[in-house]
This record gives C-alpha cells, sequence and structure tokens, in this order.
C-alpha cells in the first residue's frame, strides 16, 4: 500500500465525515444560532458604554465565532468519533485495509472542513454586516471627516477566521486524542471542555506565578505551561481589523500557524498511540 | 503477574509518557510561542485572576472565555447601576472592580465607577452614621479622604490603560476640586489635563482659576499671557474671556498701563479646529458636572 493510497482512503473518510456533519441538525442549528447572533450585533449595540459601533460588531463576531466555534469543535467531533463506534461501521471499517491512523485522520479531517465552512460562513456575514455599517457611517459623516484609508481592513476579519480555525483544529484533534481513551460521548465532551478552559486560561496562571521563588507551586505552573497548548495565543482581534498603531506581523502569523499545525499533528498522533490499543 | 505488569502501573505508565511527551512538545514550541505571546499579549487588555474570579462568582467565566467581553461588561455595568441604587456599597465596589477588569478599554466605566465611588458612597456613609448634622465634621472629612483615595487608585488603573487621555486627569482634578475643596492639588491635575492633546480648552482656563483662588496671581498672570498667545482663535477656545481674566489681573497686580498685555487681533478662524467631543457632556454620563 503505497503513501497515495494512505491519502485517498484518509480524503475518504474525511469526505463521508464531511458530509455526515453537515447533515447533522446540531451543526445547522449552530450555525444559524451564531447567523442569528452576528446579525443581531447592532441590536446589541444599544447596550454598548464606550466602544466604537464598527469595534463592538467586530468584538462581538469574534466573541459569537470562538464561543459557537469551540461548542461545535468538540460537540461535532466526539458525534463524530462516537457514532461510528456506537454503530459499529468503525468496525467494518477497519475491517478492510484501512489503518487505524487514517481511521482518525480522516475523522480529523471531516470535522475541520465542517469548522472551515463553519468559520467562513460567520466570518462572511461578519464582513458583510461590518461592510453595511462601515458604508452608512461613512454616509453619515458625508465630508465631515477625511479617511486615510477604509475603516475596517476586511482581510484581518479572514485572518482572525483563520487563525481561529487553526486553534479549532488543535481543540478537535485534543478531543480526538480524549476519545481514543473514553468510552462515552459524555465524558469525552466535558474532559475536552475542561481541557479548553486550561488551555485559555493557563497563560494567566503563568503570569500570575513567574514571580514566585523556587517552589512546587513555581514548577507546577511551568509544568502546565508545557503541557497544555496556550489558546490565548490566537486571540489577537484587539490587534486585528482597525488602523492599530501595531498590526500583526507577518512573522507572527507565520508563528501561529506553525504552532497550530505542531500541536495538532502532536495529539492526532498520541490519539493514535491509545486508539492502537483500543478494542472496537 | 509482576508490579510493571499489573494494569494500574501499565495505566500510570501511559500517562507518564503522554505527559512527557506534551512537556517537551512545550519545549519544543517554546520559540515559536515565545515571540507571538509577547506581541499579542501587548496588544490585548490583560486579564488577570480577579477578573476570572468575579466573572466565576458571576457565571460568566464561558462567556469571558468566549470572547464576549465587552458585551459581558456592558451588561454588567447595567447590573452595576442597579446595586447602586439599591446603595450596596461593597457590592457595587467589586461590580465596578469586574467591569474594569473584564473591558478596561471604555474610559466611561473608569470614569464613573470613580464618580461613584468618590461623590455617592461618601454620602451613603454619612448618611449610615447618623446624616451630615450628626456625624462630626472630622468624620465626614476622614471618610470623604478614604473614598476619594479609592477613587483615585481606580483611576490611576485607568491611567495605565490610557495614558494621554485628558478625561481621567480631569477627573482626577475635578475629585479634589469639588469633594476634597483641595484647589492645590486640583491645580496640579487641571495642568496635567490641559497637556494632553485631546485636552479641552476649559482645562487650562480652570488651572489658572485655581492658580488665582490660591492667591498666585503673577504666576496665574504669566500663565494667562502665554494661554492666549499659544490658542487657535476659535470660538471654543474663548480667547475673550481669558483676555477679561489677564485685565483683571493686571488691575489686580497693578501692572503699569505701558508693561500690559497687547493682545494681537485676530480674525475668528471660519473652519475652527474641531472642539474635543467632551467640551459637549455626555448625554449617559453618571454625573454631569458643569464647567
Amino acid at each position: 500500500m503505497s503513501i497515495l493510497d494512505s491519502f485517498t482512503r484518509i480524503r475518504l473518510i474525511a469526505g463521508t465525515t464531511f458530509l455526515e456533519a453537515v447533515r447533522q441538525k446540531f451543526f445547522n442549528s449552530l450555525l444559524i444560532i451564531s447567523i442569528a447572533l452576528v446579525g443581531s450585533s447592532t441590536f446589541f449595540q444599544q447596550f454598548d458604554f464606550g466602544t466604537g459601533e464598527l469595534k463592538f460588531i467586530t468584538d462581538f463576531g469574534f466573541g459569537a465565532l470562538f464561543f459557537f466555534g469551540s461548542i461545535l469543535s468538540i460537540t461535532a467531533t466526539t458525534q463524530l468519533f462516537f457514532y461510528e463506534m456506537e454503530n459499529r461501521t468503525a468496525l467494518t471499517m477497519l475491517a478492510k485495509p484501512v489503518y487505524k491512523l487514517e481511521f482518525l485522520a480522516g475523522k480529523f479531517l471531516g470535522a475541520h472542513l465542517l469548522m472551515l465552512s463553519f468559520t467562513f460562513v460567520i466570518t462572511l456575514v461578519l464582513s458583510a454586516i461590518l461592510y453595511w455599517r462601515d458604508t452608512a457611517l461613512v454616509a453619515r459623516l458625508g465630508d465631515e471627516v477625511i479617511l486615510d484609508g477604509p475603516l475596517v481592513r476586511y482581510g484581518d476579519v479572514f485572518l482572525f477566521g483563520f487563525l481561529q480555525w487553526m486553534k479549532f483544529g488543535i481543540l478537535a484533534a485534543m478531543t480526538l486524542f480524549v476519545a481514543s481513551f473514553s468510552n462515552t460521548n459524555l465524558y469525552t465532551i466535558i474532559v475536552s471542555f475542561f481541557l479548553l478552559i486550561i488551555c485559555q486560561l493557563q497563560y494567566i496562571a503563568r503570569d500570575a506565578y513567574s514571580g514566585m521563588e523556587a517552589g512546587w507551586e513555581r514548577f507546577l505552573v511551568l509544568g502546565l505551561g508545557l503541557i497544555f497548548p496556550n489558546f490565548q495565543l490566537f486571540n489577537i482581534g484587539d490587534q486585528l481589523v482597525f488602523d492599530v498603531d501595531q498590526a500583526l506581523p507577518l512573522s507572527t502569523v507565520l508563528q501561529l500557524v506553525g504552532y497550530g499545525v505542531i500541536y495538532t499533528v502532536a495529539f492526532l498522533l498520541l490519539a493514535q498511540v491509545n486508539f492502537r490499543r483500543r478494542e472496537i | 503477574m509482576s508490579l510493571l505488569q499489573h494494569p494500574l502501573t501499565l495505566r500510570l505508565r501511559r500517562i507518564l509518557f503522554v505527559l512527557l511527551i506534551l512537556s517537551l512538545l512545550g519545549l519544543l514550541t517554546r520559540p515559536l510561542e515565545g515571540p507571538a505571546w509577547r506581541v499579542v499579549k501587548s496588544g490585548q487588555p490583560e486579564m488577570n485572576l480577579e477578573a476570572i474570579e468575579g466573572a466565576l462568582g458571576q457565571g460568566l467565566v464561558v462567556g469571558v472565555l468566549g470572547g464576549f467581553r465587552a458585551i459581558l461588561a456592558d451588561f454588567l455595568w447595567i447590573r452595576t447601576n442597579t446595586i447602586w441604587e439599591r446603595r450596596d456599597r461593597v457590592k457595587m465596589d467589586a461590580m465596578v472592580r469586574l467591569v474594569t477588569t473584564l473591558d478596561p478599554r471604555p474610559e466611561f466605566f473608569w470614569i464613573n465607577g470613580s464618580r461613584m465611588i468618590a461623590y455617592d458612597v461618601p454620602n451613603w456613609r454619612i448618611r449610615e452614621e447618623g446624616g451630615y448634622s450628626e456625624v462630626p465634621e472630622a468624620r465626614q472629612r476622614a471618610i470623604d479622604l478614604e473614598q476619594s483615595h479609592q477613587a483615585f487608585d481606580l483611576l490611576d488603573e485607568a491611567l495605565e490603560f490610557h495614558p494621554d487621555r485628558a478625561k481621567l486627569y480631569l477627573e482626577k482634578g475635578q475629585i479634589y476640586l469639588n469633594r476634597l475643596k483641595d484647589d492645590a492639588n486640583a491645580a496640579k491635575w487641571f495642568l496635567q489635563a490641559s497637556k494632553q492633546a485631546d485636552a479641552p480648552y476649559y482645562a487650562a482656563r480652570i488651572y489658572a482659576e485655581l492658580l488665582r483662588k490660591q492667591g498666585k496671581n503673577a504666576e496665574a498672570y504669566t500663565y494667562l499671557k502665554d494661554l492666549h498667545r499659544e490658542l487657535p482663535n476659535v470660538p471654543y477656545a474663548q480667547k475673550g474671556i481669558i483676555l477679561e481674566r489677564i485685565r483683571e489681573l493686571e488691575n489686580t497686580l497693578e501692572i503699569p498701563f505701558w508693561e500690559r498685555f497687547q493682545a494681537v487681533v485676530e480674525p475668528v478662524l471660519e473652519a475652527p479646529r474641531k472642539a474635543p467631543a467632551f467640551d459637549v457632556p455626555e448625554p449617559h454620563d453618571h454625573a454631569g458636572h458643569s464647567h
């Protein structure tokens, strides 16, 4: 069996997984809720106490993308994995010349493609709303202000979406890793959510204890920082979209992409280590 | 079955293996994470343990993690106002801290939070202790000082996020002036405010008036003369009022006629420099003050 055949099998499993996922009611409901929420950001703006209109809409959209994206990434990956286990279709598939790693990679890619669709739709809706409000704002201000360039950098909206998608990749791979040794759907979802919270907050612990003198707490926090990936790295919304003094350098974007890819591959390989021993 | 083959030992070995791999991975990715983290961290409002604890207490941690910090801070601010109406000062103080920690970007939270702490809470405390007629002046003064210093702490924190915003310097000056009746310290802060790029024209005028109030007429005279020369001739700059005050000071200081200030007559600019936004009072300010 050549590598090319292996890629073909992964592509086939990923394609089927993606189609299954898109047909899920959960995905469609979550997508509709997210679109509605991003669409209603202009309504929520009336509760705002000081941020500019466009900034508020952007924050709100980015928030919705991360919040619902994280939920979808964890639940969809879990459901897609356990669906095969519970219906015994995994058994049929693995009885054929399909490696367990190919199965896992296919499942991951299917779920990740789903996240790509979700992220793309949300960023598209957010960009459309920003464009609508941007145009209205410029028309209202008329000649009062002279603009050096566009108010919103739309490319940055998509860049943020892309980096969030990278983060969802780590999250999905991490969920697969948990699923590889877990027996139930619920356990996988709960543990994955806890992992998400730890990864999102570990930098605070690191910051808080960095000034401490050597002690077991310091080593514990250092270990925590090493074991769990830092998801806060991808929280770059404040540095994007608007004409800020320090735009995000390309080197940082590349570093974030590299970081995301390394962790995704590592968690997939760790999932494979567990899954290889698992009896289906 | 040997100890090494025991299922528990095997499981423990597997866990240790995973932890070891992840730790190595952490070390391997440090060259990527370190520089990226420095760039990302410099551009985002800091989230600390205090904020997380507060958000946890409000059941909001998932929302905070999810990036809805701005909207959650807005909703918590509405709740802060409900608590303010109930005059629950301990909870109000905690809520102001939580809101400003969650979203330190809008000045609105800092300014109105400090106003609540410096102006409203002393009134509540004095009333709790029996009212203005019962509580001795010294005690009232002590309460005012204590609350004002809490408000100053909040504003100092705000200045770490917005070091060049005149509004925050003005707020400190206003508290010294209106609550503590401390003209000398108020003058310092009005001067600081007037030096900021977005300073309203009145900040410098109030500074000069405070110098006069302290009896520093000569200093006020020199300052106003310089101010009159520097300001553009636009309606918001109120150069007429400044000239009037210069003349008053010349009379007070008995400046000889031939040494008096010669104002250059300039045409009023057709398209005046746009007045700073807060020359106009904000519609939803917590405690509006006229200048």
